[in-house]
């Protein structure tokens, strides 16, 4: 069958594997990055790994990637962390300068190399279809770490999105708590880069999120929602970017296919949504006249 | 009968955020089941106030004790109530899971809550008049409804202490009416109350003491003895409009 054949082959499995599991990592931590308003916190540690990845990649080849991208990550989670708090500088506008101007200590190093397209093209976009055994035990490594750590936080990770000043009153120690939350999202983008690259994996954390809450109002019923979105999307893209190569000539980025078919997805659950909503609105109006004639 | 033990002391305490002064020389001592209203023009520090008694702002200067201890200290004993329009009306959570932020204290990190947290987030909810709206979403709710589920959040959490954010904001007559209802039982349990507000009538209804506020403290103590013209003109400056010698209304709050 179309949508199976293509992982008898231990490259497409492994890849599928990958983005199964970081489906489930990018699904639960999209999640927090919507309800706290991230999405552009997140994209600038998307680009401050950068410069992590590179200078790993220059030190150690592509076992390096890792482990540079992972000091980077939890250096700027830690400084992006102090510059939200702070305030002293408009955030966004920090964020923006922070975002390039590491971006663009990663383009410097990287092109002072031989082969320099083909590895900035790599960095940026990942290559999901060389995903090695290791890769996939690091991903593992890091996503059950995540998914643990948030959720034995997720009580105070909740009255912090919700109600910050409340949580600050019942003494949860917010500075701390967003400490971890950003610590999170660079591990995501540690966890991605090699398959999807620094540039795609924000899609990865937020489109699952975004789908997902169009469908239901529950956070019980989002996270695994999200999860799964994430997983299907990898699925799918991998299926669609495999078909269209072998039946059809068409080389498709298998990174960017991916993205794509997570957005497709979105496409889905936002029609699921607008019906969902209408059918709130009309029993609500229902229960309305009700109470109006009681 | 044995003398009601004070649980807020305010003794010359100065408040302020870094180097700027927000409060001035404040005096005053509240005691167990009573409830003192703030009542300032915006911008005078009723807010501020609130949170340097949640520890949340430091004390420069004199004395703030909450229940015999430094504020900071006090915070698992006292409750705070935000205002309801501060939060995201669409955030997916419950009216229920909302009441159980106020147990998350005694609940901790991993337990599931337990048959007594559900029994006291269902009462909590039904002290506010609104038991059937456990499973609704939050922002569902109307204004004033979602203000009483701030209340009941704060009622499950049993404190000592309330401290409540203009509560009265844009509220309708029914939730004005179930908020003042559940504040006067907690009163009755012995709970003290802090509540700011901008209604001097309800600062009548619900407060038996008042204090006056901008940047200094223009009075504190019963409220019939406090809330007179003079007193108010002079915290409200040019915004307070005497009617017939005995009556006031504020302008601009």
């Amino acid at each position: 069958m179309i949508l199976f054949e293509p992982f008898h082959l231990p490259f497409m499995a492994r890849a599928l594997v990958e983005l199964v599991i970081l489906g489930v990592l990018a699904g639960t931590v999209g999640v927090l990055v919507l309800l706290r308003r991230l999405a552009f916190v997140s994209d600038t540690l998307t680009h401050t790994v950068f410069p992590g990845v590179v200078i790993g990649h220059l030190m150690a080849g592509d076992d390096g990637i890792f482990w540079g991208a992972l000091a980077a990550g939890v250096v700027t989670a830690v400084l992006l962390t102090l510059l939200t708090h702070r305030r002293r500088v408009s955030e966004d506008a920090a964020l923006a300068m922070l975002l390039t101007t590491l971006f663009a200590v990663g383009v410097v190093l990287v092109s002072r190399q031989t082969g320099f397209t083909s590895d900035l093209t790599a960095f940026l976009f990942g290559r999901v279809l060389t995903v090695s055994e290791e890769q996939l035990v690091q991903t593992a490594v890091v996503t059950v770490v995540v998914v643990a750590l948030l959720a034995v936080l997720r009580r105070p990770l909740l009255l912090r999105a919700f109600d910050p000043e409340g949580a600050r009153a019942a003494g949860v120690r917010v500075g701390l708590l967003d400490l971890v939350v950003n610590i999170a999202v660079a591990l995501v983008v540690v966890a991605a880069v090699r398959a999807v690259g620094t540039i795609l994996v924000i899609a990865l954390l937020i489109v699952p999120a975004a789908a997902a809450r169009n469908l239901s109002d529950r956070l019980a019923v989002i996270v695994p929602l999200a999860c799964l979105v994430g997983a299907a999307g990898g699925w799918l893209g991998l299926v669609v970017s495999y078909q269209a190569s072998v039946e059809y000539d068409l080389r498709l980025a298998s990174g960017a296919t991916v993205v794509l078919a997570l957005v497709a997805l979105y496409g889905v659950a936002y029609a699921a949504g607008t019906v969902r909503r209408r059918a709130a609105l009309s029993r609500a109006r229902r229960r309305a006249a009700l109470e109006v004639a009681a | 009968m044995s003398e009601r033990a004070p649980t807020l002391v305010l003794d010359r305490a100065s408040v302020a955020y870094g180097d700027v002064p927000v409060l001035e020389e404040l005096d005053g001592v509240v005691h167990e089941g009573e409830a003192v209203a703030l009542i300032g023009p915006n911008g005078a520090g009723k807010s501020t106030l609130i949170k340097a008694l949640l520890g949340l702002v430091p004390v420069v200067r004199g004395r703030i004790e909450v229940l015999g201890r430094p504020p900071a200290q006090a915070r698992r004993d006292v409750a705070y109530v935000p205002q309801a329009d501060t939060l995201d009306p669409d955030f997916p959570v419950s009216v229920e899971q909302v009441v159980m932020m106020g147990r998350y204290r005694r609940i901790g990190w991993l337990r599931r809550p337990s048959a007594a947290d559900r029994a006291e987030t269902a009462e909590a909810l039904e002290r506010v008049g609104l038991a059937g709206r456990a499973r609704d979403r939050f922002g569902t709710l109307s204004g004033g409804q979602r203000q009483r589920v701030l209340l009941a959040r704060a009622i499950a959490a049993k404190p000592r202490m309330l401290l409540l954010d203009e509560p009265f904001n844009g509220v309708d007559a029914v939730s004005q009416h179930a908020l003042l209802e559940a504040i006067g039982s907690l009163k009755e349990q012995g709970a003290s109350v802090v509540v700011s507000t901008h209604d001097l009538a309800i600062a009548h209804l619900a407060c038996d003491e008042v204090c006056l506020l901008n940047r200094h403290q223009f009075g504190f103590g019963p409220t019939g003895d406090v809330l007179t013209p003079e007193r108010l003109r002079a915290t409200y400056g040019g915004h307070a409009l005497e009617l017939r010698g005995d009556r006031v209304i504020v302008t601009q709050t």
